[in-house]
């Protein structure tokens, strides 16, 4: 028990040393945001849409990726943000190559991830212009875990989830917001978006909700799904400005 | 980064004081589910930024999901014994928030997938064994004490399928005995409904003779002092059986489960003198178990 005691005390000391050193030293990124002025916002999220089935899948495995361009869902994202920026922040419009942002991939080998640093940092540096902004707002694809096992689902997708007594469709879009500090291009503040307050136990880690079958794509017509693209729409635009929020960039909800 | 970091345990960490540990466990848990209630997605803290970062490790800042909670395990004395006992055992896990739980076996060691593609993931494990004390069991009188162990190695886990997980690990005594532990197991992940998961499947051990012989064999010294004859136990297969588990989610905090896992000693493991004379081959683990999770954030 001693020891016990011993460690508890040399934890407890050691906490309130990075506490204190932490308060008193370092700029957060919340405090970091105060000197920021003018934004530019980079969406590249929406340009695919996934369909996985999982759980009791028999040997189907498969995921499928289908162009949703057409949708307009970047633009919805960067014209929300502009909204839900506006007031604090001097939003100017920027100009940047989508795909190149949409093509990054975290590595699956942690290590490879630590080596190279954040991989939108370059990007935001070589293919966004006007550069000179005090900060860039980039918002990409983010991953979740699905179902327990090993799936992961990312972006914006269209689940079937296999259970022993049913099944049922889940559709969601998920998404990670980074914010760069426009002079150094170090990352000021990263936040995922955070599944909505309604969607219950679901086992995924962002925005996302439980359909029915008629919301199920006709893969062949998927542009003109507007039940669909409408349910989408509806993730992003709940979810974003609490996200926003929740990163000291929004006023509260 | 976000699949990175994620380490779970489930120990028996308070050796002879287990059922006072309880009670601070329960206390605490109620404690933080009464204050974060309707959590939900929210962080229930914010801790400060740390005051320095090191180079090649990834910053602690951002948010985190800890999984804390409290079971009970009622299992074997010691490894091979015939009499079982209940104790408390202590849940924990932390990861990145934004990377769901994934399935956990009652066995498996703490452990960090440091490669992670989605159906293979890899990286390194670590089990502690708590000490086998002679005074605390009339049937290991005279045998001594066995010190603490504390196993290193690695894991790699493989879903061919969503329901169907097969995970191997590899490891190496480095405190206590100093030979080496290999697990194979293999689990149907079966969701029943949504909120209810059930498993099942077989496992297999191989020990060296350097794990095995510490809690199995018997020499002259100890033999005279136990009346149990000497022996020399060999390292080769050491269990094989099969575990289940059941979980079922509450919401999206609170979740309980419950398991059972069979174990059947072979070779030399089985025909130790003290488990053919004062114990039995056949081990059994039951436990059960709830466990509550809330999102922290460092600036």
């Amino acid at each position: 028990m001693s020891h016990s005691i011993a460690f508890a005390s040399f934890a407890t000391v050691v906490v309130l040393a990075v506490s204190v050193s932490g308060c008193a030293n370092f700029a957060t990124g919340e405090t970091k945001l105060q000197a920021v002025k003018t934004v530019g916002i980079v969406s590249a999220v929406g340009d695919q849409m996934s369909f996985a089935t999982a759980g009791l899948t028999g040997l189907n495995n498969s995921t499928q990726s289908f162009q949703i361009g057409s949708w307009g869902l970047d633009d919805l994202i960067v014209q929300q943000a502009t909204t839900a920026l506006n007031g604090r922040f001097q939003v100017q419009p920027v100009s940047y190559n989508r795909s190149a942002f949409a093509a990054i991939k975290d590595s699956p080998v942690a290590a490879v991830n630590l080596v190279r640093g954040d991989p939108f940092k370059k990007l935001v540096q070589t293919e966004v212009s006007p550069q000179g902004l005090d900060a860039y707002i980039v918002i990409t694809k983010a991953k979740s875990n699905f179902g327990g096992g090993g799936r992961k689902v990312e972006g914006i997708g269209f689940i079937t989830y296999g259970t022993l007594l049913s099944s049922h469709n889940q559709i969601h879009a998920l998404y990670e917001i980074r914010v760069f500090d426009g002079k150094t291009f170090e990352v000021i503040e990263k936040r995922a978006a955070a599944p909505l307050e309604n969607s219950g136990t679901m086992n995924l880690t962002g925005p996302s909700q439980l359909v029915d079958e008629t919301f199920a794509p006709n893969i062949g017509d998927l542009s003109r799904n507007e039940k669909l693209h409408g349910a989408i729409t509806d993730l992003i635009v709940h979810s974003l400005p609490s996200t926003l929020s929740d990163m000291h960039l929004a006023a509260v909800r | 980064m976000n699949q990175a970091v994620q380490i779970g345990l489930r120990l028996s960490v308070c050796g002879g004081m287990r059922r006072k540990c309880l009670g601070p466990w329960l206390a605490a848990l109620g404690a933080i589910g009464a204050a974060s209630e309707s959590a939900s997605a929210q962080t229930a803290f914010t801790l400060p930024a740390p005051p320095f970062e090191l180079p090649m490790v990834p910053s602690v800042s951002g948010n985190w999901t800890v999984m804390v909670g409290v079971g009970g395990e009622y299992k074997p004395d010691f490894e091979g014994a015939s009499r079982s006992m209940f104790s408390p055992v202590p849940i924990f896990s932390i990861r990145r928030a934004g990377s769901a739980e994934q399935f956990r076996g009652p066995r498996d060691s703490a452990s960090i997938a440091l490669v992670d593609f989605g159906d293979l993931r890899a990286g390194p494990a670590g089990k502690f064994v708590s000490s086998r004390k002679a005074n605390d069991y009339s049937e290991l009188n005279g045998l001594g004490d066995v010190k603490t162990a504390f196993e290193l190695g690695g894991f790699v886990e493989y879903y061919p399928v969503d329901w169907f997980r097969t995970r191997v690990e590899l490891r190496e005594g480095v405190v206590g005995h100093h030979g080496t532990v290999a697990d194979f197991s293999g689990d149907f992940i079966v969701p029943v409904i949504q909120r209810l998961t059930f498993s099942v499947g077989p496992r297999f051990t191989w020990e060296s003779t350097q794990a095995t012989s510490p809690y199995f064999g018997i020499d002259a010294m100890q033999a005279m002092a136990s009346g149990l004859p000497v022996f020399n136990a060999k390292g080769g297969a050491h269990s094989y059986g099969a575990g289940a588990q059941v979980s079922y989610r509450i919401n999206r905090q609170w979740e309980v489960h419950s398991y059972v896992e069979y174990e059947r000693l072979l070779a030399d493991a089985a025909n130790s003198p003290l488990v053919t004379l004062r114990g039995s081959p056949n081990q059994t683990t039951v436990g059960v178990g709830a466990s509550y999770s809330f999102d922290f954030r460092i600036r």
